[in-house]
Parts: structure tokens; C-alpha cells; sequence
């Protein structure tokens, strides 16, 4: 710390000041001792879970929750329509009795009966309807609003700006008029076009059901959203406890054995050594815990590994021409020269495999392989560098990606080798505001990028990631645009059933195949320990979560 | 005691060479001044001139070769290599370079401007006074280390460069901006005080020019007044910037300093790799002990009264 | 008097409408080099202009304004300071009332303080009077060594190295001796826990509280020195009072007046270790508020809490300045 040389003038002041300050801090530190929040293990007999929120969770609102923590807690306070098999990641109805179409573009929705939320309103067709519209309505601004643009009547629901970002046009509607309500318990729903996959969407967080007294009342629905899941949530002193505790009119099969679950939030800090402590259920250590929790025979017999959908790739800025990376020989030598495997292995040692396609194998249609320059090979890679043309001596690679210090040694360790084995020298920059700069095409130089999916189904890997419909500009993230990409994808939209959907989804990845946009790099496996209090730990495959629902309390 | 007394005032009239001298012998027959200031100097060097002392490029990192412990001189990597496979003893050598520099630089520009306003606000007082003495104020209303987060976290994205300086840059301004001021009180107070001795007073009636006056007869005097605190300034900022590594706003990667080898280093010391973070520690608290001891010592030389 | 009361506070003012105008400058500027915080909304999906323009009015950001590099934005602005004017101080990306916000942050941060204050003054006041009592003596090299030692030492090592090392070990031992609940098991809990606000912050404040305690230390070691060789205390020596007399009566008593001053400055400093601290060991406070609302460039919250830390400040400031010019008349006639 920097020394000042303080005054040592006035000391009837000075003592004045310090007093004040003191009795200030006292005053005001005693008064608020008892703020914090009382439900940590007060259950006396009952059985709790300790869990940890590694974010900063904003909201609890199913319509504007979109980020792994939110959709976790979202998962056990709300039912959708479908859940999916944890092993296969197929849906299966759960709150539908029934899911209908004749022809992939109308739906015929009909709903279990005497299904209740937690403050005693129906689950009906109606709450649906209501919380799609409201998710749907532009000027809410959810963050889930973009689920349905498939739906008929979604274009109305969205004004238009200008340019300079001044409201030209109100929404025409507040309204989805493709979704209606036939009748209490059957929800008909028209898309614009016949996409065979909609059915498998319905389990998405985005697509729960709203009571009318949370849209009456939307900000405490936030706080403390009414769900019509196993449980519902007690308290949330934001910033520091989420706790939730069991229905006692819960009708459906799916409810764990314990009585509450009480989450804690970690900003920013880790959670491993509350989870060593005993404090937390679960718990994944940081990087540099890493060896020492596996080495210790205690801890690693009580770890589950699973690998996920999780996918990482290096993108390049296809939008700016006249750059080395426009020529495929230029990314075909970049992916040859990255050892995946070794960096996994240094890294993050069993947290992830290396990929070799741009769909996750366990997704239906998703298969390993695809990607054929997804090996190590440094003397192919020269070679492509020097058919590709070279790389100008002097010249700076830019590495652009978020803020964190797992993802900026595994990045680092790719610059390295891109130094080692191609002679690029390169430049990691980690930003804040990676997101906005990325949308805002601001990048001149390769870039990491995240893909999680929302429903188990190759198309998500591949439509809202690569499509555009705009052959001048490419789509925003990358500036790509093939033809037969956007073919492939519209006549899997259009397919009849899911499996031949799926096959010409998987047709339309074979043109990534060809086109080599991006480099993808590694799934990310899960992997997590838990105590002696808990047991049956099953992962979810496609968002890496624990299955609550699955999770067995056994003291 | 009284001895000590009549110095004091030798010292506050005649601040040539015998002074100094004095001073330089007293720190000297110190063995701590001597085996601090052997440090600083050898640390100074390694900043100035790393290809004296490792041949390895810091950021030549090879991932196979990753996390190796320690081995000693005579192998490749003497001082084992960090979790990218990057040679710890080329960072250790080339991390100084920034440490060191941000320091001497924000010092340096700190008493340049601390001495100017000092100077101006003590000779002059009237409206010069008063708008320093304002400025003083708001300054000091603001604690450093939060400008500094704020500051340099609003401006994170502003891209200088890649040369020595402007990696520094950004932390150098703002770690400066709000660090002149105890320097110019610290000179407006010895001004004031000088402006009355005889030999000043004596000078004005020769008809000596104003800036003849300052910078030959009051400077002297203020120099001294700021000297002792320079040493302990720099161990300051050397710790400053491990402090705005660990938030990430200090200087940035690529280029490598011993606030970033600690920040990253830490978290490793209990995962079972303590070199990481021992080696770039022992070499900051090092360096900052050996300036602090030679500006403790420094101001004691100075200030009688202490001793 | 009237005019002299009438003349601080208005400066006062002054200075806290300069602090707000420098603020909304800075941070209007860091959105236009930074990106807009509406676009990290959509993360990974692209949003479609009116998508976009949504969530900026939800955000307070839609002025085209902020998409001008260089733009100062007057008119959101004034809107804000008629905002502060009828209390209402914004809310936070997220829509939660920054007042709200800051209920929570401070009293986590006040308690911080309190333990650093204390941890100070204690070890301050007592190393710093032992070496000043023997100076000279290698127990006042050893204990200034140390003092520069721990200064030198970041905070965060220690905080990092304390809760992976220490906090595991320390808490099962504590808790299979004294029990789950018990005042040791809960003194090393890894971390900061809510219903346990005190004990639970002792030992970061502790950490906290060393870090910054050697400038103290020397300060008092120095006040104390001056007093040694002052008159008041060569009489008291001449007279034959006892040395434990001596220091303990005129010395400790006299140089706790610029060690009093030095702790009223604690708010300020302690302020930026105390990011650190709460960041590391997951503590709910203004520190932490601050450097994550930064972060995220959210404006509403980072002009919020800088504006209420100032006008604390410079309150307290007035209002010493104040009660000082109604004990010296001198000040008056200034």
C-alpha cells in the first residue's frame, strides 16, 4: 500500500472526526446484526440439501431465465410440459397428457388434469398461453423471448427500431396468435412453418407455465416465482441464500426424498472449500485443487463424471475480408496444430474430450467424427499454413474471450502452440464485454465461443448458431452463409417425422464439415463430488446439472 | 542531544555536498543499508538488463513441459516452468521490468509534479496557493487504490500497445494521478519555511530573480524534505501493482510481472506447486524490505529529531 | 458564523454535484468504449434490433447518446439528478432498488471495518509503543522489519493461502472437538456466513486489519518519540515519577491524538482491501457491490455507490469542520 504521511494538525478535529466515524460504524454495524436470513439448518428433523449457486442470480422468472443456475433452481419449482429421459435425453410427457401433429406445424396440446401451482391456481392451458405471451412480447424484454419466433403471430408481438434505436413501430399484438386455448385443458399451437422438433422444446425452461398472480404481480414473481413443481421457494435474501422446501399437494411422480434444499451463493469466489468443510452437498474444485482432491482416495470415490453437450470452438471474423483466416487451408492448419488432447490433459485434466464435430455425440443426431482436420498433426499443419499462403512475419493473431481464468489458460495454452508449431505469435485478450463486442462484429482475430444446447436435438447445435437467411452479411457472430446449409436446415425443419429430421440436420453439418467456419475444440464432461449425505448423483447430458429429481438424501 | 540540535540547523541552512556526505556515510556504516542497497542495485540490473540473466524467451511456452519443479542451474529450466509450460526463471527476469518501471516512473512523475506545485504554491501563496490547496483537498478525498479501480476498470479495453511503456501506462497514470500529493504538501511546507531564512531573504534584496531564488536556494531545502520519502514510495508501488494484478486492471498479459506470477501463483502454493508462488513473492518483498530499509534509514539520516 | 456554516455547505454541495458530474462522465464514457451491458444480455444469441432496444429501456441505457464515443449524455444526466433529488436512487441492471442494494452491502462492510479498526489500534498501539520505548533496541528494528514486511505482503496471498490451506483442517478439528455449531468451528468457516455475521468476519478482518496496520505502527511509533523528548515529559522524569507512569500517562495519552486522526481515515482505505477481502471470501459488501456492478458496467449502481461513499465523506468533513469552527474562533474570520 501507498504510505501518506498523515496530518498531524488540529487535534480536537481529528479526534472529533474519529469519533464520529466510530460511533457511526458501531451504531450502524450492531444495529443490522440480525439481517441475515434464518432457514440455514433450522429444519430441525427435516432432510436438507446444501447446495451452491455459482452465479449471480438476477432473476427467478421462467420467461427471463436462460443461464445454467436459474434454469437449475427453475427445474425443481417448475414442471414443463415434457422433462427429459436423464440417460437418453428424449422427452417424455409430464405435464402433457398428450402431444399431437398431424403435419409438424399444428399442435394439439392436451394437459393432465388437477394440476395445481403452489398458490392454488390451476395448471392450465391458460397459464401456458400467458406465459408464452408474455415471454413472447418484445417491449418485456425476456430473455427468452427469442424461443418463439417458430410460433404464428411472433413477428406482431415485436416493434421495430431504427437505426439509431428510436421506436418506429409499436407492437402490433400482446398476443401469439398462433397459440390457442381450445379449451381449460387443451393448448393448440400453429408454427410458421412445420418443424418437426417442437415437441422436444417444451421441456425448455422458457416454455414453463405462468400463474395469473405472478404476472399480476411480475417483480415479486421474480423474488419468489409460483411454480407448479415439487417445490417452492421459501426465501431469497438476493446475493447471499436461496432456500426452497417441498409442496405438500404435489401430485406428479418426480419428487426427491428430501424436504429442502438451501442454496448459497458464491460471487465470484469458489464453493470447493465449503464443500470440503462439509457446508455443500456438492462441489467441483478449481483448477488448482484439482490433483489433490483426485489423489485423495476419500474424495475421488465419491466423484461422477459424465460428458456433456458442452462445446467449445474457435470462431474467426468471416465478416472482415482480405484476412488470412478467409482461406479454409489457413483454419485447416490451425486445427491441425492444436494438440487438443494435451491441453485437456494440463489444463483441465479429465473435465473435458476432444471434439471432432461441431454436434455433441450424446444429442440425438450428433456424431463424433465429422470433423475431419479435428487432429493433432503439426507437419500437415505447416503444410496448410504454406499452401494457405503463409502467415505475414510480425504479424499478431488476437485471441479474444470472456473473463476466466480456466478458460485463459486453456486459451494461452492454444496460443502457445500456435507459436510452437505454425510460428504465429499471438495476443490473448480476456474482456468483460466479451458479448457485446462479439455482437457488435468487433473482433479482428480468432475468438472462443460456448455452446450449451436447449433441448436435446442437433438442430439447436447448428440453426441458432450458423443460420441467417442473409447471404450478404453471414450471421452476426461470424459472418457464414452457405446455401446448402440453410437448404439442409429448412427441409429438416420441414421433415415429417423426428428421425428424418434429424438425418437432414445431420446433412447440413456435413456442410459445416465442408465450409470449416470454426474449429471445434472439446465437450466438457461434468464432473462432481458430492458428500456422505447424498447419493444417486445423475447428470444431466446436455447441461452438465445434477438432477435434483434424482438426488437421494441418505443422512 | 544537543550535538543533534545544532545540526538540524546546519542542515537547514547549508545543504551542499558536506551534508550529503554526512548522510551517505551514516547510512553506509550499516550493514542492513548495505545488504538492502546490494539488493535494490542487483534487482535494478535484472530489470534494466534480463539478457544477463536468462537466455529463454518468458513467453516461448511449451504445454508438455508443464508444471516442472524446480531442478536448479545447469538444467534448461533451473527454476521449473508455470501450468503453461512457460520457464519461471524468464518470467521471474523479465517480470521485474515492469514492477520496477511502473515504479520509478509513478515516483518519478509523482515528484515532478508534487515539486512544481509545492514549489509554485509556497513562493507564490495568493490564488496559487489557494487552487493547489483545493485540488489538494479533492484529492485526497479520494482513496488511491479505489481511483485506481475505478478508473482502470472503466477503461479496460483500451489497447496502448505492446512496448515496455505501454503496458504500464494505464496503471502509471492513474497510480500517479492521485499520488503527488503528499509530496507537494510536503515541499509547500519546507518552502514556507525556507522563504524566511536570512540567506534567502538576503538574495530577494539583491535583486535575485524569482525563479534564481527557487531553484537555487529553496529547492535545495525542499529536495531534501521529499528524499526520504522516494524509497518507501517506490516499495509502495511495487506492492500496489501485485494488488491490481490479482483484479486483473494492472498490466496486462502478455506481458508478464511479478503481480501476475503472484496472483496466478497463489492459488497453486496449496495445490501442491508452492514454487509458483514463493519465487515471484520472495523477490517482490525483497526488493520492497531493501527500499523500505533504505528509506527508513534515509529518513532518519535527515531527521535528527528521530534518530 | 452563519456565513461561515452557509460557505461549507455550499461548498460542500459544489462537491458532491462535481463528484456525480465526473462519475456519470467516466462511466458514460466506459459504456461507449465498453459496449453497451444490453448486448452481453443475450450472451450467445443474437438479438434482433427491437430485442435489443427492449431490454436498454428495462436498462435506462436507451439513449442514442451512448452509442456516440465522446457524447457526454447531459440529458440522462440531469434525469438522474431530479431522480436523487426526489430519493429516488435507480435501480440495478436488474431491476433491484440500489437502495436496497446498499442496506444489504453495508452493514457486511461496516462490521469489516470495525475488526480492522480494532485489529489496528491493537496491534498498532502496542508494537508501536514497544519500539518506540525501545528504540534503537534490536526489538525496534525487529518489529519495524516486520512491520514493512507485512505492508509488503499482499492481501490477497494471504487471504487465498488462509482459505484453501487453513480453513478445511481448522473447521473439522473445531467442529469434532467443540461441536457443529460452536464459536471455533464457526470462527474458520471457509466462508462468510449470514447468520453468523461476526464470527464469521473476524479472522478476514484480522487478515485484513495486519495488512495495513505497519503504517500505524510507525505512525505511532513517531508520535510517540516526539513525546519522549517533549518538555512536558523530561519534567515528569525530573520529578521521579516512574517510567510505566511516564508512558503510560503523558506519552500514550498525547500521541493518541494523530492515531485517532489516522483511524478516521480507515473508510477511505480500508475500502479498497476490503475488495479484495470480501471478493475472496465471498462476502456480500459495498467492496465487492462496487467492483462487481463495475464489472457489468452498471452505471446506475457504480454512480450510486461512489456518490453515497463521497457525500458520507464529505459530510463527515463538514461536519467536523464545522463543530471545530464553533470551539476556535480563529477559524471564523477566515
Amino acid at each position: 500500500m501507498l504510505h501518506r504521511r498523515l496530518p498531524v494538525r488540529r487535534p480536537a478535529k481529528a479526534l472529533l472526526a474519529a469519533t464520529a466515524a466510530i460511533a457511526l460504524f458501531a451504531t450502524a454495524a450492531c444495529s443490522s446484526g440480525g439481517s441475515g436470513s434464518n432457514s440455514s439448518d433450522s429444519g430441525g428433523s427435516q432432510k436438507t440439501i446444501h447446495l451452491a449457486l455459482g452465479q449471480d442470480v438476477d432473476t427467478l422468472l421462467p420467461m427471463d431465465s436462460n443461464v445454467g443456475d436459474n434454469i437449475g433452481v427453475l427445474d425443481v419449482v417448475f414442471d414443463g410440459l415434457v422433462r427429459y429421459d436423464p440417460k437418453t435425453t428424449k422427452p417424455y410427457n409430464y405435464v402433457a397428457q398428450s402431444i399431437e401433429t398431424t403435419d409438424n406445424k399444428v399442435w394439439t396440446i392436451k394437459i393432465k388434469k388437477d394440476l395445481t401451482f403452489s398458490n392454488g391456481e390451476p395448471v392450465d392451458a391458460a397459464s401456458f398461453a400467458r406465459s408464452w405471451n408474455y415471454s413472447a412480447y418484445g417491449p418485456n424484454a425476456m430473455a427468452n423471448n427469442y424461443y418463439f419466433e417458430r410460433i404464428d403471430g411472433y413477428d406482431a408481438m415485436q416493434g421495430e427500431t431504427d437505426d439509431d434505436g428510436n421506436v418506429t413501430v409499436k407492437p402490433k399484438a400482446k398476443e401469439l396468435s398462433g397459440v390457442k386455448v381450445v379449451d381449460d385443458l387443451t393448448l393448440q399451437v400453429t408454427l410458421t412453418a412445420p418443424f418437426a422438433g417442437f415437441s422436444t422444446m417444451l421441456g425448455y425452461t422458457g416454455f414453463f407455465p405462468a400463474a395469473k398472480a405472478c404476472i399480476d404481480d411480475i417483480k415479486a414473481c421474480s423474488k419468489k416465482p409460483i411454480g407448479n413443481g415439487p417445490f417452492k421457494i421459501d426465501n431469497w435474501n438476493q446475493g447471499v441464500e436461496l432456500t426452497a422446501s417441498k409442496r405438500k399437494d404435489y401430485k406428479l411422480p418426480e419428487v426427491p426424498n428430501y424436504d429442502k434444499i438451501d442454496w448459497k451463493e458464491y460471487a465470484g469466489s469458489s464453493s470447493w472449500p465449503d464443500f470440503q468443510a462439509g457446508d455443500l452437498d456438492l462441489g467441483a474444485p478449481p483448477p488448482e485443487q484439482w490433483q489433490q482432491a483426485n489423489n485423495d482416495p476419500d474424495l475421488s470415490s465419491r466423484k461422477v463424471t459424465k460428458e456433456t453437450a458442452d462445446l467449445t470452438y474457435l470462431g474467426f471474423p468471416l465478416y472482415r475480408k482480405n484476412r488470412p483466416w478467409d482461406n479454409i487451408e489457413f483454419r485447416k492448419a490451425i486445427s491441425m496444430a492444436i494438440d487438443r488432447q494435451k491441453i485437456i490433459d494440463t489444463v483441465v485434466p479429465s473435465q473435458s474430450v476432444p471434439a471432432t464435430s461441431w454436434v455433441a455425440p450424446t444429442i440425438p443426431g450428433g456424431k463424433a467424427g465429422t470433423c475431419e482436420w479435428c487432429k493433432y498433426d503439426p507437419a500437415a499443419a505447416k503444410a496448410a499454413l504454406q499452401k494457405a499462403g503463409g502467415w505475414p512475419s510480425g504479424k499478431v493473431l488476437n485471441i479474444y474471450l470472456g473473463k476466466d481464468d480456466t478458460n485463459e489458460a486453456y486459451f494461452k495454452a492454444i496460443g502457445d502452440q500456435l507459436a510452437l508449431n505454425l510460428g504465429i505469435k499471438y495476443k490473448l485478450i480476456p474482456s468483460e464485454d466479451f458479448f457485446a463486442e462479439r455482437s457488435a462484429r468487433k473482433f479482428d482475430g480468432a475468438y472462443r465461443n460456448n455452446w450449451f444446447p436447449d433441448y436435446p436435438l442437433n438442430e439447436n447445435f447448428l440453426a441458432p448458431v450458423y443460420s441467417s437467411g442473409d447471404p450478404k452479411n453471414g450471421n452476426t457472430n461470424f459472418g457464414y452463409y452457405d446455401a446448402d446449409f440453410e437448404k439442409a436446415i429448412k427441409e429438416g425443419d420441414q421433415a415429417p417425422d423426428i428421425d428424418s429430421a434429424i438425418a437432414k440436420y445431420q446433412e447440413a453439418e456435413h456442410v459445416l464439415a465442408k465450409d470449416f467456419p470454426t474449429i471445434p475444440l472439446d465437450f466438457s464432461n461434468s464432473v462432481t463430488f458430492y458428500s456422505e449425505r447424498v447419493d444417486n448423483i445423475v447428470i444431466n447430458p446436455f447441461s452438465g446439472a445434477t438432477e435434483l429429481r434424482q438426488l437421494k438424501y441418505v443422512g | 542531544m544537543t550535538a543533534s540540535v545544532a545540526v538540524d540547523l546546519d542542515v537547514s541552512t547549508d545543504r551542499q555536498g558536506g551534508t550529503w556526505a554526512a548522510v551517505g556515510r551514516h547510512m553506509l556504516r550499516r550493514p542492513d543499508v548495505i545488504i538492502a542497497t546490494a539488493i535494490s542495485v542487483f534487482f535494478i540490473l535484472v530489470a534494466a538488463l534480463p539478457g544477463l540473466f536468462t537466455r529463454t524467451d518468458p513467453q516461448r511456452c511449451d504445454i508438455s513441459v508443464a508444471k516442472l519443479k524446480p531442478r536448479g542451474f545447469g538444467h534448461p529450466h533451473p527454476f521449473g516452468t508455470d501450468v503453461s509450460g512457460c520457464d519461471v526463471l524468464a518470467q521471474l527476469v523479465h517480470g521485474a521490468r515492469p514492477s520496477l518501471l511502473l515504479a520509478f516512473t509513478v515516483v518519478g512523475a509523482s515528484l515532478i509534479i508534487g515539486i512544481t506545485l509545492g514549489l509554485l504554491s509556497g513562493f507564490y501563496l495568493g490564488w496559487v496557493d489557494a487552487v493547489v490547496s483545493r485540488l489538494l483537498e479533492v484529492f485526497l478525498v479520494i482513496p488511491l487504490l479505489l481511483a485506481a479501480l475505478l478508473l482502470l476498470s472503466l477503461f479496460r479495453n483500451i489497447d496502448a500497445g505492446d512496448s515496455d511503456f505501454a503496458t504500464i501506462v494505464q496503471p502509471a497514470i492513474v497510480l500517479t494521478g492521485f499520488g503527488w500529493m503528499g509530496y507537494t504538501r510536503y515541499v509547500r511546507a519546507a518552502v514556507l519555511e525556507s522563504k524566511n531564512l536570512d540567506y534567502v531573504r538576503a538574495a530577494r534584496a539583491l535583486g535575485a530573480s524569482d525563479l534564481r531564488l527557487m531553484f537555487s536556494h529553496i529547492l535545495p531545502n525542499a529536495i531534501a524534505a521529499v528524499t526520504a520519502l522516494v524509497p518507501t514510495a517506490i516499495a509502495g508501488v511495487i506492492s500496489a501493482e501485485a494488488v491490481l494484478a490479482f483484479l486483473g486492471i494492472g498490466v496486462r498479459p502478455p506481458a508478464i510481472s511479478w503481480g501476475i506470477m503472484i496472483s496466478t501463483g497463489a492459488p497453486w502454493f496449496t495445490g501442491g506447486y508452492p514454487y509458483l508462488l514463493l519465487l515471484p513473492l520472495g523477490c517482490l518483498l525483497a526488493t520492497v524490505l531493501s527500499f523500505v530499509v533504505i528509506g527508513d534509514n534515509l529518513r532518519d539520516a535527515l531527521d535528527p529529531k528521530l534518530k | 458564523m452563519v456565513s461561515y456554516v452557509v460557505r461549507r455547505v455550499l461548498l460542500g454541495l459544489l462537491t458532491v454535484f462535481l463528484v456525480l458530474l465526473l462519475l456519470h462522465l467516466l462511466t458514460t464514457l466506459a459504456i461507449q468504449l465498453n459496449g453497451n451491458p444490453a448486448l452481453a444480455f443475450f450472451g450467445d444469441h443474437v438479438p434482433s434490433a427491437s430485442q435489443l432496444h427492449a431490454v436498454e429501456v428495462r436498462y435506462g441505457l436507451d439513449d442514442p447518446c451512448y452509442d456516440q464515443p465522446g457524447n457526454p449524455c447531459l440529458r440522462p444526466f440531469w434525469e438522474r439528478l431530479a431522480q436523487y433529488a426526489h430519493g429516488d436512487f435507480g435501480t440495478d441492471l436488474q431491476g433491484r432498488p440500489l437502495t436496497e442494494l446498499i442496506a444489504q452491502a453495508v452493514p457486511n462492510t461496516l462490521r469489516l471495518f470495525v475488526i480492522v479498526t480494532i485489529t489496528w489500534l491493537i496491534i498498532g498501539m502496542m508494537l508501536g509503543s514497544v519500539a518506540a520505548r525501545f528504540r534503537g533496541r534490536p526489538i525496534d528494528h525487529s518489529i519495524r522489519l516486520t512491520s514493512v514486511l507485512i505492508d509488503a505482503f499482499p492481501v490477497f496471498v494471504m487471504l487465498v493461502v488462509y482459505r484453501f490451506i487453513f480453513t478445511v483442517p481448522l473447521t473439522t478439528w473445531a467442529r469434532r472437538t467443540f461441536g457443529s455449531d460452536s464459536v471455533p468451528a464457526l470462527l474458520f468457516k471457509p466462508s462468510y456466513s449470514d447468520s453468523h455475521p461476526w464470527l464469521t468476519l473476524i479472522v478476514p478482518g484480522l487478515l485484513l486489519g495486519l495488512t495495513g496496520c505497519a503504517p500505524f505502527l510507525r505512525l505511532v511509533r513517531a508520535a510517540q518519540l516526539e513525546n519522549y523528548n517533549a518538555e512536558h515529559v523530561r519534567t515528569a522524569r525530573s520529578k521521579g515519577l516512574s517510567n510505566a507512569h511516564v508512558t503510560g500517562y503523558h506519552i500514550v495519552r498525547n500521541s493518541s491524538v494523530p492515531v485517532v486522526t489516522a483511524v478516521g481515515f480507515v473508510f477511505a482505505d480500508a475500502l479498497s482491501g476490503a475488495v479484495i477481502t470480501e471478493g475472496v471470501m465471498n462476502i456480500r459488501g459495498m467492496g465487492n457491490l462496487l467492483w462487481q456492478s463495475v464489472q457489468k458496467s452498471d452505471v446506475s449502481v457504480v454512480i450510486g455507490v461512489v456518490t453515497i461513499l463521497s457525500v458520507v465523506t464529505i459530510g463527515v468533513m463538514l461536519l467536523v469542520d464545522l463543530a471545530y469552527a464553533a470551539l476556535d474562533p480563529r477559524i471564523r474570520y477566515d
